[in-house]
């Protein structure tokens, strides 16, 4: 590792000088080794800079994890400008409130993103749109963008000069925000680099490390893993779909992975659907786990069916750019429903209301000092300062501390829906499902499934008369938001139970139906 | 009803929450579409298994069985007749 590297661009480069010749990322049989990726990140920085960005512009990215991603979001950081990866399972109405929330003005899509040229009419400070594919056969670009090979037909490959400041902002992941309320946690290089040199220390990863990926890049978890096996030299395979589980661990035997990722959903689905048996997982080293509480049944039938394996438990947030704590493999059997203690270089504290600490075994707010911590969420000083104080970041997360100082997490105190790999926002779905005449009043919960964790319910009062049926609610937020974000359920309730003070009490809906 | 039109029936009433046949061709990819996630094609399974009494394999849960209204008919009638 370089002394002092200030941004991802230098681990990459690092990596790219120590071994040009070694494959970095595969995705559907097509493979880039180091120097290549290396050589196309340059090119494609030159050409954001020719094309007008200055430093601090923000670079959107509408791509699924594949190579051009990579390039894509290296060559943004390293034309100085912010890589705002956005989630391809969004909605027309969703990415253009992101991308006009953080004013891009470059955005490198996939061409046949069915919502990309509704993004483009709506966002006037676009001013460069550029679609790939970066490798591979040229494909025509539509209207309002240029194709990626006449892009970068001008542009060389030396070293774009040295814009970047540790401190400056390096990206932006938009979090479950709504119209007025937009969360795009914001993450210098600085923070990206700490917590990539601190998940590589606990987890030692090499070169020789080979990792099966299927989580996406734009949410932070996925985000950490590519950048975690990029600056350790290693290599990441494309897998970007669960639909058809056992390809994936097929792709897991087929390239001697020796590392897989995962969310609770991840590997209760591969739990349910693959005999893991029937495939010479040998070289797997390590698994991942984060994402949420799995259940210790379900940790206990993983390490049962992957033997070899040693399963790091983890606990992060995107407002910390990724990981927080982990539970060291060696420890899992003693202290198994924790989520460990604190990563190389973060603090935890559990804070009672006052902001105080509280004793070991005592509940409280988790929160968290370190150079992980985010600069804030972008344009939205209101939502950063209430997370964002007295030193600390307030993750929102009840927990507590043992007397070894291992976290437990108890609960929430926000109502934000997990379901999968995702978060949503209750206050995201209720204004879509308000849009709908016969609608008085909603509530969305997120109500137990036994493998996503959560789904969606939305409870929904009818105005007089005029109730809309259960599917017309769920056509209508296809329509508008991800489909991970539509109700499974719709449940037509009198009235909403409140406080006296007017809140929805959301644990109740939770319990009904 | 044939078993393309039950099979397009199916994944518009439960994906796209519509009844509206222009909405979804008949060879048109679920993957690429997005129009169904990891556990969405579990419910289909569930779906394929109730409806025509038919057993899927885990190693029959690939794209070219299942990836399109077509590719599900067929798959369906191979493994009825």
């Amino acid at each position: 590792m370089p002394a002092g590297p200030t941004s991802l661009v230098d681990l990459l480069r690092a990596s790219a000088q120590r071994h040009p010749g070694r494959q970095a990322i595969r995705h559907r049989g097509a493979e880039i080794h180091y120097g290549d990726l290396w050589r196309e990140v340059r090119r494609a920085a030159n050409a954001l800079r020719a094309g007008g960005l200055q430093p601090g512009d923000r670079v959107a990215l509408l791509i699924e994890n594949s190579i051009d991603y990579v390039i894509a979001y290296y060559a943004a950081l390293q034309a100085g400008g912010v890589a705002v990866g956005l989630n391809t399972a969004m909605r027309g109405p969703e990415l253009a409130r992101n991308v006009a929330h953080c004013a891009a003005t470059a955005l490198i899509a996939m061409p046949g993103h069915p919502e990309l040229p509704g993004v483009i009419a709506a966002c006037g400070t676009l001013r460069q749109v550029v679609t790939t594919p970066a490798t591979g056969p040229a494909r025509k670009a539509p209207d309002g963008a240029v194709a990626w090979h006449e892009w970068m037909a001008a542009a060389d490959d030396a070293d774009v000069p040295e814009t970047i400041e540790p401190q400056a902002p390096a990206s932006i992941i938009y979090t479950s925000g709504t119209t007025g309320d937009p969360r795009g946690v914001t993450l210098s290089h600085r923070n990206l680099v700490a917590n990539t040199l601190s998940i590589l220390e606990y987890l030692g990863l090499t070169e020789a490390d080979r990792i099966v990926n299927v989580l996406p890049f734009y949410y932070s978890y996925g985000n950490s893993v590519l950048h975690t096996h990029l600056a350790a030299g290693g290599s990441l395979v494309l897998e970007n779909s669960l639909t058809y589980p056992h390809l994936v661990v097929q792709a897991m035997a087929e390239q001697r992975a020796t590392g897989f990722s995962g969310v609770p959903s991840t590997f209760a689905l591969l739990l349910q659907r693959v005999k893991f048996a029937d495939y010479d997982l040998s070289s797997l080293r390590y698994l991942t786990q984060a994402g949420g509480a799995m259940a210790p049944v379900l940790t206990e039938r993983l390490l049962a069916a992957l033997p070899g394996a040693r399963l790091f438990v983890m606990y992060g947030q995107t407002e910390a750019t990724a990981r927080i704590s982990y539970l060291p493999p060696e420890r899992l059997a003693s202290k198994l429903g924790t989520v460990g203690i604190g990563i190389p270089g973060v603090t935890i504290e559990v804070q009672d209301e006052a902001g105080r600490a509280v004793p070991a075994g005592t509940a409280g707010e988790v929160c968290v000092r370190g150079d992980n911590v985010m600069l804030g969420y972008w344009e939205n000083p209101a939502a950063t300062a209430k997370v964002l104080h007295d030193g600390w970041l307030h993750t929102g997360d009840i927990g507590q501390l043992d007397a070894d100082g291992y976290l437990t997490l108890v609960g929430r105190s926000s109502d934000m829906i997990k379901t999968g790999a995702h978060r949503v926002s209750p206050l995201e779905i209720e204004e879509v499902v308000l849009e709908l005449a016969g609608v008085a009043e909603c509530a969305a919960v997120g109500v137990a499934d036994p493998i996503l964790g959560e789904v969606v319910r939305v409870c929904v009062v009818a105005a007089d008369g005029a109730a809309p049926e259960a599917r017309a609610v769920q056509a209508h937020c296809r329509d508008r938001l991800a489909a991970y974000k539509v109700p499974k359920e719709v449940v037509f309730v009198a009235t909403l139970p409140k406080t006296a003070s007017g809140k929805v009490k959301r644990f109740m809906l939770k319990e009904a139906g | 009803m044939s078993v393309a039109e039950q099979v397009r029936q199916y994944i518009l009433e439960n994906f796209l929450f519509s009844t509206d046949v222009s909405l979804l061709g008949l060879d048109e990819s679920f993957l690429e579409r997005g129009l169904i996630d990891s556990t969405g094609m579990l419910e289909v399974i569930l779906f394929l298994e109730e409806t025509f009494g038919v057993k899927v394999a885990d190693d029959e849960m690939v794209p070219e069985n299942l990836d399109s209204v077509n590719r599900i008919a067929a798959f369906v009638e191979r493994k009825k007749a």
